[in-house]
C-alpha cells in the first residue's frame, strides 16, 4: 500500500508533468517525470520475506505483580532480505513494560535471527493472551508500506497475589467424617500430645505441664499435635456490584487475594479446600488437598469477572448439603445488594459451621473513585454497620475489611468476634 | 533475560571488548551516518550548482545584482569582491560564496546542538555585534560632537553618512543569504538534524524552479522586456541526444541537466530525512534496548541497506528517467525500421511528436509499462536468487557472524 508520501509524490509528479506541459516547461516535466519514476522503480519490490517468530515466555503462570520475561526470536525463513520490518509484539494492556521494548526495526539478511527481549509487569490477575506479531514492512524511502500479523499467541495466566497469612486459626469442631482426622506429626493446636518444650513467654499458662515443673525446675509446656485435617469452604462474591473501585483496589479484587491467601495457608496445612464463585451463576470447586488444588483454585480464581447478581442464598441452599459437618466457611462478600445475606449466614451457623464474613467495605471503596458526600457516606456507613451488627449477632464471626488494611491485619478481626 | 540486556557486551573472540550502544553520541560518529550527511551535503552542493549553471549564472545571478546596485548608488559596494565571486565567470562566481554558505549552515548546525544558554549568549552577542555596527560610529560621533560642543541637535548629514557602509553591508549579507538559502539551511537542516530546515531548502529551490518557470513561459516572458530576455530558458524542442547508456543516445545534455536536478534533490531529501529518521528512532529507544547488540545489529543493517538503496534505487531511477525521455526517439525508430511506408515516414518526421507532447506521452506510456513489469517480473524470485548466487541463502546464513561471542 502507498504511503502518503508516496502518493504526494506520485500526483505531484503528474501535476508537474500537465503544468509542464502547460506552459511548456522542460524542467517541471522533467521533475515530474522524475517522481514519476522514482515511484514506479520502487515499486517493483514491496513486502517482505517469509518471516518466522518464536516466542519464550519465563512463566506460564505467575502472581500479580510479577515480571514476566518474554523474548521474541524474529527469523528470516526466505531467500531475501525482510527490507525495513517493524516488528510490534501486541501484549495486553493491563501489562506494562518494565525494560526492553516489544518493538524493533529490523532488516534481516536470508536465514538471519534477530532476539527481541523485554519484560513486563503484570498488575492484574487474569488469563491474557500475548500476541499476534505485527510485522509492518516499510520500503527503504517509506513510500509503500504493508502490514500483516503473524498468529502466534502465548497464553499466561495471572493468578492473584498471595498475601501472608499468620494467625487464621480456623480449625473445625468436628474431625472430618469421611476420611478420619489425621494426626499429623507437627506441633499446632489440637487435642493430642506431640512433645515437651520450654515455655516462652506468651504460652498459655493452661498449657503449663505443672508436673514436669516440679520435676526439673523449669517451666516446661504441653505441645499437641496439629488436628488435620479441615475441610474449608471459600465463597466468593463476585457478583458485579464487586466491580464499585478502581481497577486495583476493588471488593473483588480483595476478594480474590484473600481466597488465594486463605487457600494457600490451609493448603500449606495439609488441609482441604473448596470454592465457590457466585456471579450470574454459581461455580464450585469440590474440597481437595495438595499442589494441584491450589493450582485449581488459583486458576478458577485469575478468570473471576464481576457479573450477575445471584443471591447468597440461593448458594448456600444448593451447595449446603455438600458442605462437611460443622467445617469452617469463609463468606468474602461486600454484603452489598444482596438481602439474603442474614438468612443465608443464619442458616449455615445453624448446620453447626463455624461461618465467618469477610466484607470488604464497598462504601469506602466506592469513595476512592467517587466523592461521596459526607452525611450520605455516614448513613451509608451506618447502614453497613447495622447489616454486620445482624450477621455477627447470627452468630457469625465478621470481618469489616477497609481498602487500606492489610488481610492478615483484616484477619486478626477474628478474635474480636 | 531483558535486564541481562544491559550486561549483554559484544566481545570478539580475542577478547576485545566493543562497548557499541545506540546512544546519539555515539551514533552520530558511526560511519554510516556521516556517510548518509556527506551524500546529502554532497547532492546539495550538486543540486546548487546545477540549478544555478542552468538558471542563474549569467543570467540573474548575485554578482549581475551587485553591479547593477553599484551603478546606480554611483560607488563599490562594501562586501569584497573576492567574498561575492564578482569578476569570475560561470560558476566561478558561486565558488566562495558556497564555501560560505556551507560554513554559515555548518555554524548554524554546530549552535544548535550548544546548550541554551550557550545558545543565548550566542544569539545575544550577534544582535549586539549587528546593532553596534549599525549604528554604532553614529552614536559615537554624534554624542561626542553633542558633548564637545554642549548642544542638544539631530545628527547632521556627515554623522548619518556613517551609516551607509553597515547599510549596504547589511543588503549585500542579505542578498547573499537569499541567494545561499538553499545551501545555508540545507547544511543546517542536514548537520543539525532539523526537518524543517532541509523543508525550507527544498522548498525554496523549487519555488525558484516554479517561479523561473512562470516567468519563462513566453506569454509572460514576452511582457517583461529586456528582463525577460536576459532569463535563461532550456528549449523545449526536441534535439539530438548526446548522452546515453551502451551506447544508445537517450537524452540531451540539458535534459541531463534537468534530471541532474530532480535526482539530486531526492537524494540530498531522502538521505537528510534518512539520518533524522534513524537517530530519532534510536532516541526513542529505552535504555535497555540502546545497549542491547541485538538492536546496534539491526541498527547497522537498516542503515547499509538505506546507503544501498540510495545509490542504487535512485541510481535506478535516473537511468528510468533517462530512458523514459529516449523511448520516444525509440518509438520512432521502431515505426521507421518496421514500416517503411510512408505513412512510417510521415509520423518520424512528425512536428508533434519531436515537441514536449509526445514526448513526455512516451516517457509515461514507459513508465507505465515498467510499473506493470511489476506483476509479470517476479521481483521478489529474482533477488532470492540474487542472494542464492552470492551465498546468503537461509541455511548457509542461519548462523550470524561468529566473530562476535554472546555472554
Amino acid at each position: 500500500m502507498w504511503t502518503r508520501k508516496a502518493s504526494f509524490t506520485f500526483t505531484g509528479g503528474i501535476a508537474l508533468v500537465l503544468i509542464g506541459m502547460m506552459i511548456s516547461n522542460l524542467q517541471m516535466m522533467i521533475l515530474g517525470l522524475t517522481f514519476v519514476a522514482f515511484i514506479v522503480v520502487n515499486s517493483w519490490i514491496s513486502g517482505h520475506g517469509e518471516v518466522e517468530v518464536q516466542r519464550t515466555l519465563s512463566a506460564d503462570n505467575l502472581y500479580k505483580g510479577d515480571d514476566l520475561y518474554v523474548e521474541l526470536l524474529v527469523t528470516n525463513r526466505s531467500n531475501r532480505n525482510t527490507q525495513l520490518l517493524e516488528v510490534y509484539d501486541n501484549i495486553p494492556h493491563e501489562m506494562k513494560l518494565r525494560s526492553g521494548l516489544n518493538q524493533m526495526r529490523l532488516n534481516l539478511k536470508p536465514g538471519e535471527s534477530a532476539r527481541i527481549r523485554y519484560v513486563l509487569r503484570c498488575p492484574l490477575r487474569g488469563h491474557y493472551s500475548i500476541g499476534p506479531v505485527s510485522l509492518r514492512s516499510r520500503n527503504t524511502f517509506n513510500l509503500s508500506v504493508d502490514e500483516m500479523y503473524v498468529d502466534h499467541h502465548s497464553d499466561i495466566v495471572i493468578f492473584p497475589q498471595i498475601k501472608e497469612v499468620e494467625e487464621a486459626f480456623l480449625r473445625s469442631r468436628t474431625p472430618k467424617m469421611y476420611t478420619g482426622a489425621t494426626t499429623l506429626r507437627t506441633p499446632g493446636q489440637g487435642s493430642e500430645f506431640y512433645s515437651l518444650r520450654e515455655y516462652v513467654p506468651g504460652d498459655p499458662f493452661k498449657n503449663i505441664n505443672w508436673k514436669a515443673f516440679a520435676r526439673t525446675g523449669e517451666l516446661m509446656v504441653n505441645e499437641k499435635c496439629r488436628d488435620a485435617v479441615t475441610d474449608l469452604y471459600l465463597l466468593l462474591d463476585s457478583r458485579d456490584i464487586a466491580r464499585i473501585g478502581t481497577v486495583l483496589k476493588n471488593p473483588l479484587e480483595m476478594g480474590t487475594v484473600s481466597a488465594a491467601s486463605l487457600a494457600a495457608f490451609f493448603l500449606k496445612r495439609r488441609d482441604s479446600v473448596a470454592l465457590a464463585i457466585f456471579d450470574e451463576k454459581l461455580s464450585y470447586l469440590p474440597p481437595d488437598t495438595g499442589d494441584k488444588q491450589y493450582f485449581k483454585i488459583l486458576s478458577a480464581l485469575a478468570g473471576v469477572s464481576p457479573k450477575g447478581s445471584m443471591p447468597l442464598q440461593a448458594v448456600t441452599n444448593s451447595l449446603s448439603g455438600r458442605f462437611s459437618r460443622g467445617s469452617p466457611v469463609f463468606i468474602i462478600s461486600s454484603c452489598e445488594g444482596d438481602g439474603t445475606v442474614p438468612a443465608a449466614v443464619r442458616d449455615l451457623v445453624g448446620r453447626g459451621h463455624e461461618v465467618t464474613v469477610l466484607s470488604p467495605s464497598s462504601i469506602d471503596f466506592e469513595r476512592l473513585v467517587s466523592r461521596i458526600p459526607r452525611m450520605s457516606y455516614e448513613v451509608l456507613k451506618l447502614e453497613r454497620q447495622n447489616r454486620l451488627t445482624t450477621l455477627a449477632g447470627s452468630g457469625a464471626q465478621v470481618i469489616d475489611w477497609m481498602p487500606d488494611m492489610d488481610l492478615s491485619q483484616a484477619l486478626m478481626q477474628v478474635r474480636g468476634y | 533475560m531483558a535486564e541481562d540486556v544491559g550486561l549483554q557486551r559484544d566481545v570478539t573472540v580475542n577478547g576485545d571488548f566493543h562497548s557499541r550502544t545506540l546512544h546519539l553520541k555515539l551514533l552520530r560518529k558511526q560511519w554510516q551516518i556521516i556517510a548518509l550527511q556527506v551524500i546529502a551535503t554532497v547532492a546539495l552542493v550538486g543540486m546548487y550548482l546545477e540549478v544555478v549553471s542552468t538558471y542563474v549564472v549569467g543570467s540573474i545571478d548575485h554578482t549581475m545584482l551587485f553591479d547593477t546596485i553599484e551603478v546606480l548608488i554611483g560607488q563599490q559596494l562594501p562586501i569584497g569582491d573576492f567574498l561575492t565571486g564578482e569578476g569570475n565567470s560561470g560558476l566561478g562566481r558561486f565558488s566562495v560564496p558556497l564555501v560560505l554558505g556551507l560554513s554559515l549552515g555548518g555554524s548554524m548546525a554546530f549552535l544548535a546542538f550548544q546548550t541554551p544558554k550557550t545558545q543565548q549568549r550566542i544569539k545575544l552577542g550577534f544582535i549586539i555585534t549587528l546593532i553596534v555596527v549599525l549604528v554604532g560610529r553614529l552614536i559615537i560621533s554624534w554624542g561626542f560632537s553633542m558633548l564637545t560642543s554642549f548642544d542638544l541637535r539631530l545628527p547632521d548629514q556627515g554623522e548619518l553618512a556613517t551609516l551607509e557602509w553597515p547599510l549596504l553591508m547589511i543588503m549585500s549579507l542579505m542578498i547573499m543569504f537569499i541567494y545561499l538559502l538553499p545551501v545555508i539551511m540545507g547544511t543546517r537542516g542536514i548537520w543539525g538534524l532539523s526537518r524543517r530546515s532541509i523543508a525550507w531548502s527544498i522548498g525554496f529551490t523549487l519555488l525558484f524552479l516554479g517561479i523561473h518557470a512562470i516567468l519563462a513561459f513566453p506569454l509572460i516572458n514576452g511582457q517583461l522586456g529586456t528582463y525577460g530576455e536576459a532569463l535563461a530558458t532550456v528549449e523545449t524542442q526536441f534535439t539530438e541526444p548526446t548522452i546515453g547508456l551502451f551506447g544508445l543516445m537517450l537524452v540531451t545534455s540539458e535534459q541531463f541537466a534537468l534530471i541532474m536536478i530532480a535526482i539530486l534533490i531526492m537524494v540530498f531529501q531522502e538521505s537528510s530525512y534518512g539520518v533524522i529518521r534513524y537517530l530519532e528512532y534510536a532516541y526513542r529507544l529505552p535504555e535497555s534496548c540502546k545497549r542491547d547488540p541485538e538492536y546496534v545489529r539491526q541498527m547497522d543493517n537498516v542503515l547499509n541497506t538505506h546507503l544501498k538503496h540510495t545509490f542504487g534505487f535512485l541510481g535506478l531511477t535516473g537511468i528510468a528517467t533517462m530512458v523514459a525521455l529516449g523511448f520516444h526517439s525509440v518509438l520512432l525508430d521502431i515505426v521507421e525500421g518496421s514500416t517503411g511506408s510512408q505513412w512510417a515516414g510521415q509520423v518520424s518526421e512528425s512536428i508533434e511528436l519531436s515537441l514536449t507532447y509526445g514526448l513526455v506521452i512516451s516517457a509515461l506510456m514507459f513508465l507505465s509499462i515498467m510499473a506493470l513489469l511489476r506483476f509479470f517480473v517476479p521481483w521478489e524470485r529474482v533477488w532470492g536468487l540474487i542472494n542464492s548466487v552470492r551465498g546468503q541463502t537461509p541455511m548457509t546464513a542461519s548462523n550470524p557472524a561468529k566473530e562476535v561471542v554472546e555472554l
